[in-house]
């Protein structure tokens, strides 16, 4: 739940902005190792062990997802049940209209267990990560979702290190850049020329890295 | 994991994570291309023949259709059977593909949802328009109603294709959207002009790509493929059973199923080379939709070009065997009776052209891929054609045997469906990414 709460709270990250996500992982090992909290990580695409380096649990949503899937099935099994058989049974060619026809209800069931799962599901998550139409971005860097990785540290949490040696200890790792009191923005607060600079940014980075 | 030395980069050209960003974002950021203006102008000719053609039909009647009480289902069905199969590549791509664990798909799986979704709904205007008074057609659904309390029929294949369809449709759409956010999120974070930052803004959800996120999001992903894909099975099962439950010989076949299935991903893949290959070349994805990924598609197009024509023989071979007279003669009627010419069209098309792609020249060039997508493409619309026509012409009663021809409505709502499809692709191509950015950025390293 952690993820929208950012911009509300007007907090300060320490971070470091890493371009390789094998560096972003060892950094997060290495950070963990020593006792530092991690706040969370900003990634464009999703970095494999990332999770798991932080500590996170693998999501319960399958669980809601089974439960939708279920109540879709018995959906399916209460609306034709109840519509052929109990409420207004069609005798066609006098052939026997109850629960004996119960494999042609088999598709409705089974069409409405996916349409219940997949719906379900996809709403879960997006009250799970807190997402809607409309809601504020909390970015720490305009390039997250490009080609930075983020690593954030909430600097009102107690740490291990202080706050210098966790940016000695960031540089060390290969991080491109550190800050240590980076508060999150979103794009609409960014103006123009700022973002130009920005693209100009991203223009020289790629230069250097085809050098590479 | 290890990766053969033979494997091919998934990703040519040295791509970095930024590169991939400003090569998808390049048609969003910039003004239309000539070539997209030219395309899409086409495209909207052929929706106004659309909107023409079926006004006409609502106008006038159904009577402007060439069916009648022998050959009630023509090129209706035939289109809507056509336009439902070229959807089902999409799913599959996405969906199967996903979970056989196929990293090729993901510079693809993006236009081929987009194309899966175009072409249902293409698909849903025939079977709504031939009910004849389309603004009944809320009839199939099962709502409480004023006639004596009488519901929709539970035994009947065309209601479960009501609700397969619907269902295939709407859950393709959730699929498609939820891989769209990180990507509108991009696009969001790239944004010069106020409307786009709103608009990217507003459908991204405030997404950011935290762990957290990520890790959720790639359990639903899986969770929605693992559902997709028997979902997309029965999507065409239940289609092919409008015909297979029926009496009707020529349609009366427990082979029908994995028949219709197999020529569902046939066609679809037909369709997917057809749009990538025009796609890859006119907005430069060469280094991304790789001559690796044409020979992995053509290689399924092979297979299951090869399991239609083994369904094909395998049905003729039961007819024969049946000793029954009705069945034998449907069959023989389609070899060699009037319709003969659409028959071997279906054969040379979906059984002969394809085999091609045992060589490897076929398989990696681009030119020729597309001309053998096109007879694949045409192929499978003779395919249901030949199934639906040349089973109804003529029935068991000779005295009810006619000749079908469909009339120019028919055929520009066919033509239409085009204009409806490719409209809907290249708006999709303009303001949306193709190509599914985050995936391909994980996988910039990777071999095949």
């Amino acid at each position: 739940m952690v993820d929208k709460s950012i911009l509300l709270d007007n907090k300060k990250f320490t971070v470091g902005i890493f371009d390789d996500s094998d560096k972003l992982l060892h950094a997060v090992n290495t950070l963990k190792e020593k006792g530092v909290k991690i706040f969370d990580c900003y990634t464009p695409f999703p970095v494999h062990h990332l999770d798991h380096a932080l500590g996170y649990h693998r999501t319960n949503l399958t669980i809601g997802a089974f439960l939708c899937g279920l109540l879709g099935c018995l959906s399916g099994f209460t609306l034709a049940y109840y519509m052929n058989v109990v409420d207004w049974p069609m005798i066609i060619g006098g052939k026997p209209q109850d629960i004996s026809v119960f494999t042609s209800f088999i598709p409705v069931m089974f069409e409405l267990t996916i349409l219940f799962t997949a719906f379900g599901m996809v709403i879960m998550f997006f009250a799970r990560t807190r997402m809607i139409h409309g809601i504020k971005e909390d970015l720490l860097s305009r390039r997250q979702t490009d080609d930075h990785m983020v690593l954030a540290i909430d600097n009102d949490q107690d740490q291990s290190l202080s706050n210098k040696d966790i940016l000695e200890l960031l540089k060390k790792e290969g991080a491109i850049e550190v800050n240590d009191s980076k508060e999150a923005f979103n794009t609409s607060l960014t103006s123009e020329e700022e973002l130009t600079k920005i693209l100009k940014i991203n223009k020289t980075s790629t230069k250097k890295t085809k050098k590479k | 994991m290890y990766t053969a030395d033979i494997r091919q980069p998934l990703v040519t050209g040295g791509k970095t994570y930024s590169d991939v960003t400003k090569d998808v974002c390049r048609p969003i950021e910039n003004k239309p291309t000539p070539s997209w203006w030219l395309g899409f102008s086409i495209a909207v000719v052929l929706l106004l023949v659309l909107a023409g053609t079926l006004a006409w039909t609502v106008w006038e009647g159904i009577g402007t259709w060439n069916v009648n009480k022998s050959v009630m289902w023509g090129w209706d069905i035939t289109n809507f059977v056509f336009w439902v199969g070229i959807g089902h590549a999409g799913t599959l791509i996405s969906a199967i593909l996903l979970l056989f664990r196929q990293k090729w798909r993901m510079a693809i799986n993006r236009s081929a949802e987009a194309m899966t979704i175009f072409a249902v709904f293409c698909a849903a205007i025939f079977p709504l328009f031939h009910m004849g008074r389309v603004w009944l057609g809320y009839w199939p659904l099962p709502l409480p109603n004023a006639f004596g309390s009488l519901w929709v029929n539970f035994n009947s294949p065309l209601l479960w294709d009501v609700f397969a369809i619907s269902t295939y449709l709407s859950v393709s759409l959730v699929f498609w959207y939820l891989g769209l956010i990180p990507d509108i999120a991009t696009v969001r974070d790239r944004a010069t002009t106020k409307a786009r930052k709103f608009w990217y803004g507003f459908f991204a959800m405030g997404w950011n790509g935290s762990a957290k996120s990520w890790g959720r999001y790639e359990v639903v992903a899986l969770i929605l493929a693992g559902i997709s894909t028997p979902l997309v099975l029965s999507v065409h099962t239940i289609v092919s059973m409008d015909f297979a439950t029926s009496v009707i010989p020529g349609w009366h076949t427990t082979i029908f199923p994995p028949y219709f299935v197999a020529g569902a991903i046939f066609s679809g893949f037909g369709m997917v080379l057809t749009l990538l290959l025009i796609a890859r070349h006119v907005m430069n994805y060469q280094d991304y939709i790789t001559t690796e990924h044409l020979e992995a598609m053509t290689k399924v197009i092979l297979l299951t070009g090869s399991i239609v024509g083994l369904a094909y023989i395998t049905e003729f071979v039961i007819a024969a065997y049946s000793g029954y007279e009705y069945e034998q003669y449907a069959f023989a009627n389609r070899m060699f009776g009037p319709y003969a010419w659409a028959y071997w069209t279906m054969m040379f098309c979906n059984l002969v052209a394809p085999q091609v792609f045992w060589s490897k020249w076929a398989r990696t060039t681009p030119w020729f891929i597309f001309i053998i997508s096109i007879i694949v493409n045409i192929g499978m619309w003779f395919e249901r054609f030949v199934i639906i026509v040349t089973s109804l012409h003529r029935d068991f009663l000779p005295s009810s045997w006619v000749m079908y021809h469909a009339t120019w409505v028919e055929v520009g709502i066919f033509l239409g469906t085009f204009g409806l499809f490719f409209t809907c692709f290249f708006m999709f191509a303009k303001f949306l990414p193709v190509i599914n950015m985050a995936e391909v950025k994980t996988i910039i390293k990777d071999k095949e």
